[in-house]
């Protein structure tokens, strides 16, 4: 959702293979934020689906969190802070929920700490410099993200599965992502033509081996836009409101 | 090494982010410290690190009467490096409000649960409101947003449980004596306006920043019924006597 093209998007719609899918936004890494709301808001609302977000910092009083995210198509996990995520997900069992919901057949997918957490491990910035964090584990291996965005992360990434704090995985760049049916990888899929995925495994022997895998080029869905993507403003907030209260206290 | 014992003072409901124009508790705060321009820590994690607390919490804290700084742990990549020593720096944390379990996961994640309590027992005063303030019990009954009211074990620097808003919200009060009446320890409750502060694990005494704020102590009985008492409140100087219309 942080990219311009929104094919990757538009994609886990297709995924989830409803006509109107139920969509659920967990901008918890972020510590949800309303910007990030109101960007979801903004561009699923154009699509035939119908998106909701759950705010762990803002839970209403009736909201049960296992029970809204279980009758979901799909669940959508924003970027931001991998560690705190992990964390608050744990404080109100959403961990356990994500696993239930991805075995009853939920499309699961994000971006950054929202694509790592799902395998054992990534790398992350949740404690400032890049460093290994584990993840929910529901996929085997680790994935590193950002390759070609943040230059930081990969020596950090490739050290660690070199000396084995984390198991071999994948390195993807901005607009690529992996597609994963079960725990076996289906395909990678990228909504920009130089988008890459990067498998990185041990040598055996303290070094790393490194091949990049195939990718398909998703078509540039805009065209499926309804003509709402340029909400004003006001509107989007507003929208972006119905969402919890305003009151921190 | 400071000069002072641990202190806690914890709100009812209170200070910049909920009375907006009545700075009388937050300035009882930087007195407290008794330094001139003492160093004042804001943590807003209980509200995600929301830009618009922290924006008010510079307001209200200005640099012309402290040392006001922030510390995100959303965005650990940018800002203060070393929160524990930045923390065990300060005269006073100044924790906001928010979800209270999501305040304590991600303290946990980041240790900051530890080092709060190091600050503490080196003479950092703790203070907050809400979530801010349920915190530093043993155990609370959980805000108003996160779903039916329940008990949540909390950092337990102070021995106690309590409950916030406690007059002003419905159904705090029950849900809180119902809670104590079924084994949670005994504990405070305090209203909007109302604040404890503790020297140590006891109550020094409730300070009041509105004319109406009230705090009571919530115990079981020897039957096992809650038995509620109401706590004298000493109003700040310059609280207004009467609630303005």
């Amino acid at each position: 959702m942080g990219e311009r093209s929104p094919a990757l998007d538009r994609f886990v719609l297709t995924l989830t293979g409803r006509p109107s899918p139920r969509v659920c936004f967990l901008p918890t890494a972020s510590g949800d934020p309303r910007e990030q709301v109101m960007r979801f808001y903004e561009r699923f609302e154009a699509w035939p689906c119908e998106p909701t977000v759950l705010s762990l910092f803002r839970l209403g009083r009736r909201t049960d969190p296992a029970e809204h995210l279980l009758c979901q198509d799909a669940i959508y996990v924003g970027g931001g802070s991998m560690r705190n995520m992990l964390a608050i997900w744990r404080e109100h069992g959403i961990d356990e929920t994500m696993r239930a919901a991805w075995e009853i057949g939920i499309v699961l997918a994000g971006l950054s700490a929202g694509a790592m957490c799902w395998f054992e491990g990534g790398v992350s910035r949740s404690g400032g410099a890049p460093e290994p964090v584990a993840g929910l584990g529901l996929l085997p291996g680790s994935l590193s993200v950002h390759l070609d965005g943040e230059s930081e992360r990969l020596p950090v990434y490739r050290a660690a599965v070199a000396d084995g704090r984390l198991p071999a995985g994948c390195a993807a760049d901005d607009g690529a992502a992996l597609v994963f049916a079960g725990t076996h990888l289906a395909e990678c899929v990228a909504s920009t033509p130089d988008a890459r995925v990067v498998r990185i495994s041990a040598d055996g022997s303290g070094g790393i081996h490194e091949r990049q895998l195939p990718i398909r080029l998703l078509p540039d869905n805009r065209r499926f836009s309804r003509g709402r993507a340029e909400l004003s403003y006001g509107v989007a907030e507003l929208r972006a409101l119905r969402v919890g209260r305003r009151r921190w206290d | 090494m400071r000069d002072r014992p641990p202190q806690i003072v914890a709100f009812g409901g209170g200070g910049f982010s909920m009375e907006w124009g009545n700075r009388l508790l937050d300035d009882h705060l930087l007195a407290l410290t008794g330094r001139a321009r003492p160093r004042v820590c804001f943590l807003p994690t209980a509200s995600g690190d929301a830009d618009h607390y922290v924006v008010r919490f510079y307001r209200a804290f200005d640099a012309g009467r402290c040392e006001p700084s922030h510390i995100s742990l959303f965005r650990r990549e940018t800002g203060v490096g070393d929160p524990r020593a930045h923390l065990l720096a300060q005269d006073l944390v100044y924790v906001g409000g928010g979800s209270l379990v999501s305040l304590l996961g991600t303290w946990r994640a980041h240790g900051i649960d530890l080092v709060l309590r190091e600050a503490w027992h080196a003479g950092v005063i703790l203070c907050g409101g809400s979530a801010g303030s349920l915190c530093w019990f043993q155990e609370a009954i959980s805000s108003f947003h996160e779903g039916p009211p329940r008990r949540i074990e909390c950092l337990g620097l102070l021995p106690w449980s309590n409950a916030v808003h406690y007059c002003d919200e419905p159904g705090r009060r029950e849900a809180f004596r119902d809670a104590v009446t079924a084994g949670m320890p005994s504990g405070y409750g305090a209203g909007d306006g109302a604040a404890l502060h503790f020297v140590g694990t006891e109550l020094a005494e409730v300070i009041g920043s509105r004319p109406d704020a009230r705090a009571v102590h919530v115990s079981a009985d020897a039957d096992g019924a809650a038995v509620e008492r109401d706590l004298p409140v000493r109003r700040l100087a310059g609280a207004p006597a009467v609630i303005a219309a």
